[in-house]
């Protein structure tokens, strides 16, 4: 007997049986649906991430931040001036392993005005590198230049959120040259920083699917389509699509010659709230760090008042995460298949002994037991390829229906290494849940057989 | 060469502690062309008997050779290829499977034996027509009477050639005289050359064989019925 006649036998008894094989095909179904659909989440959830490390200045990005100096050095910690613009300049002039730095000084929850319309905001006093930097792009208009910086020029770059939250009466529309306000200080916009989102939304956006605005409307406050599972990935698009800068120079000499915490005056600072710069080449990542060090060493006299903060532990993380959700996802579901493989083993079980005289009389006219066993298996593994097609079916339905539960940012991203490893499990659990109960049909004694019933 | 050739076989079972001889030094020789009947009371050994003769089992000790072949220690292979070539059964229940249609169920011993498709069908209904079913061919055996369904299992015991046919009371679920419509088919595939092999515990039945072997408690009574020249079954040719 040949496999494809195997096969034609399979298909028959199952078709025999229509509601009992679907009944038993539902375990695979259920169990290949899951399967996919959380491998599918998951992969989802991983391109949200991958995509969010890319916008926020992916592994070349180090940030200098404070640190509390050791107790030896507590004695003439004082001498330290800490993070100060002098840094950021001894840093571009004597570390070549460095591309690009940009000190930051930053002026948080500032009231921007526009006419009557204020809204609140955080406004970054940097170098024009910060655009390189933090991996923003100027789409209308220019960024600040080193002659803003020198002549301390009250200009800035926005994002695209800040023109549309400001002008909400006319989208898209082009601020170039308009002034507004920062906490009473007259800026001009000289430049828009372009639209950030993920690609699956601008696919769909310059598809014109999504009927939904092309720039999000503004944020209320707790709203929950904010706070949901899935949108984590979207706050550092809405922060990096909020941005304003202007020159550190003009942030100094505007707003930080009286530097006010909660109404009270702290005096001039010339500390800065950020300093973060680009490793040219990530193979020399360690050396290029030495670098810094030897420098900061230098400017902050001996005190080991700084470290590095790099998003490399926050990828390993995030990829350790997505590593355990989808490890951890795929063994409950995997559970759900195996559970389905031990429903087909039981309905061969019965079939086999509901079937013990046919068995008998196929063994009389010359089946031999390698025959039974292989028309039980393949009986077996058809209901496994035909849950695990209509799994693959189902799971685009369940996906619907998580989506539907939880309209997130992050739509399930279906891989066809997935969808076959899915498929292929089901097989494999339809093949070896038949095995026992081929093996056992097999080993029958065809006159018993015969006799049975 | 006989067609079948029995020494010495012994059948013994096991059934739990005790063991039951069921066949006791049987010598047996059946011819080409013969038309037989095992007969006996139930217990007497005769299923045993055909279970052997058919292949389905083997001997304890003794040797058994069937067309030239020994299958006394054939292995479980060699046993399903011989029943599958050399031997056809007709069961007293019929055992049909009721969910192929007749001309499936007559093609199952050409799907083992590894025939074509087409060629199966052919030959199905070959064996279809003889035993005058052609019209019912697409029909379950579901919606056939006992006659009907007998002759399907003919049919299949028929379909590969087979140099023996062995029929285990074939009218014991018929009527008499659709049972005497069967027994008139055996009787007509006997004068066309079939080796048929009736096995029953009904003396009437017997008696319409030419050969009667009759068995009790595991021995075959009637010495002449060991020889088919002895038993008048097959007629030598007179000295000149």
């Amino acid at each position: 007997m040949n496999l494809w006649l195997g096969l034609l036998v399979g298909f028959k008894e199952i078709w025999a049986h229509k509601f009992r094989s679907f009944l038993t095909m539902l375990g695979v179904i259920l169990g290949v649906a899951s399967l996919l659909s959380m491998f599918s989440l998951t992969a989802g959830i991983a391109k949200g991430m991958r995509e969010y490390m890319q916008q926020v200045g992916g592994l070349e990005q180090v940030s200098v931040i404070p640190q509390e100096p050791p107790e030896e050095q507590q004695l003439f910690a004082d001498t330290s001036p800490g993070r100060t613009i002098r840094d950021a300049e001894s840093i571009v002039r004597s570390a070549p392993l460095v591309s690009t730095v940009t000190p930051v000084s930053i002026l948080s929850s500032a009231a921007i005005h526009r006419g009557a319309t204020t809204i609140r905001g955080e406004v970054d006093g940097c170098w024009p590198s910060f655009v390189e930097i933090n991996k923003h792009n100027v789409a209308l208009g220019r960024n600040l230049c080193d002659l803003d910086l020198e002549e301390a020029k009250r200009v800035c770059v926005v994002g695209k959120v800040i023109v549309d939250r400001l002008w909400p009466e006319i989208p898209n529309y082009n601020p170039l040259g308009e002034t507004i306000l920062l906490n009473n200080r007259p800026f001009t916009i000289v430049g828009v920083f372009e639209y950030y989102e993920r690609d699956r939304d601008k696919r769909r956006r310059e598809l014109g699917l999504d009927k939904v605005k092309a720039t999000p409307a503004p944020r209320k406050k707790g709203s929950r389509s904010t706070r949901s599972a899935f949108s984590t990935a979207n706050i550092p698009f809405l922060s990096k699509n909020s941005t304003i800068i202007v020159p550190i120079s003009t942030m100094m000499f505007e707003f930080k010659s009286a530097y006010m915490v909660g109404g009270v005056d702290q005096g001039p600072t010339v500390k800065l709230d950020a300093l973060t710069f680009q490793v040219a080449d990530l193979n020399r990542f360690q050396e290029a760090l030495q670098q810094v060090t030897r420098i900061l060493h230098e400017t902050h006299r001996a005190v080991d008042d700084f470290a590095y903060s790099t998003h490399e532990e926050m990828f390993d993380s995030i990829e350790q995460n997505i590593h355990e959700t989808r490890m951890s996802g795929g063994l409950i579901a995997g559970i759900s298949l195996l559970v389905g493989g031990i429903g087909i083993m039981n309905i061969m079980l019965a079939s086999i002994t509901e079937r013990i005289r046919e068995i008998g009389v196929r063994r009389a006219v010359g089946a031999k037991p390698r025959d039974i066993f292989v028309q039980i298996v393949v009986e077996s593994a058809v209901i496994g390829f035909i849950g695990g097609l209509l799994g693959l079916v189902a799971s685009t339905g369940m996906m619907q229906l998580l989506i539907y539960i939880s309209p997130g940012k992050n739509a399930p991203v279906v891989e066809l290494e997935n969808v076959l490893i899915s498929f292929g499990f089901a097989v494999v659990i339809g093949v070896l849940s038949g095995l026992y109960p081929a093996w056992k049909a097999s080993r029958l004694d065809p006159i018993e057989a015969l006799r049975y019933g | 060469m006989p067609l079948i050739e029995l020494t010495d076989v012994v059948k013994r079972y096991k059934i739990g502690e005790q063991e039951i001889l069921a066949l006791d030094g049987i010598n047996l020789i059946i011819e080409q062309g013969e038309y037989a009947a095992i007969i006996g009371p139930s217990g007497s050994g005769k299923s045993t008997l055909m279970h052997l003769l058919g292949c389905l089992d083997t001997p304890t000790s003794g040797t058994m050779l069937i067309d030239g072949v020994d299958v006394s220690r054939a292995s479980g292979n060699k046993l399903s290829e011989m029943r599958n070539q050399k031997i056809g059964f007709v069961f007293q229940s019929f055992n049909l499977l009721p969910k192929l249609t007749v001309l499936q169920n007559v093609e199952l011993p050409m799907i083992y034996a590894g025939v074509s498709a087409r060629e199966r069908r052919e030959r199905a209904m070959v064996a279809i027509e003889r035993v005058e079913l052609q019209n019912r061919a697409k029909n379950t055996p579901l919606q056939l009477s006992g006659g009907q369904m007998q002759r399907v299992a003919i049919a299949r015991a028929l379909v590969n050639n087979p140099r023996i046919v062995f029929a285990d009371e074939p009218t014991g679920n018929l009527d008499s005289k659709t049972g005497a419509n069967i027994l008139q088919l055996f009787r007509e595939l006997s004068t066309g050359g079939c080796t048929i092999v009736l096995v029953t515990h009904d003396a009437k039945i017997a008696a319409q064989t030419p050969r009667r072997i009759e068995i009790r408690d595991g021995k075959i009574v009637d010495a002449e019925a060991m020889d088919p020249v002895l038993s008048g079954a097959v007629l030598l040719p007179r000295p000149a």
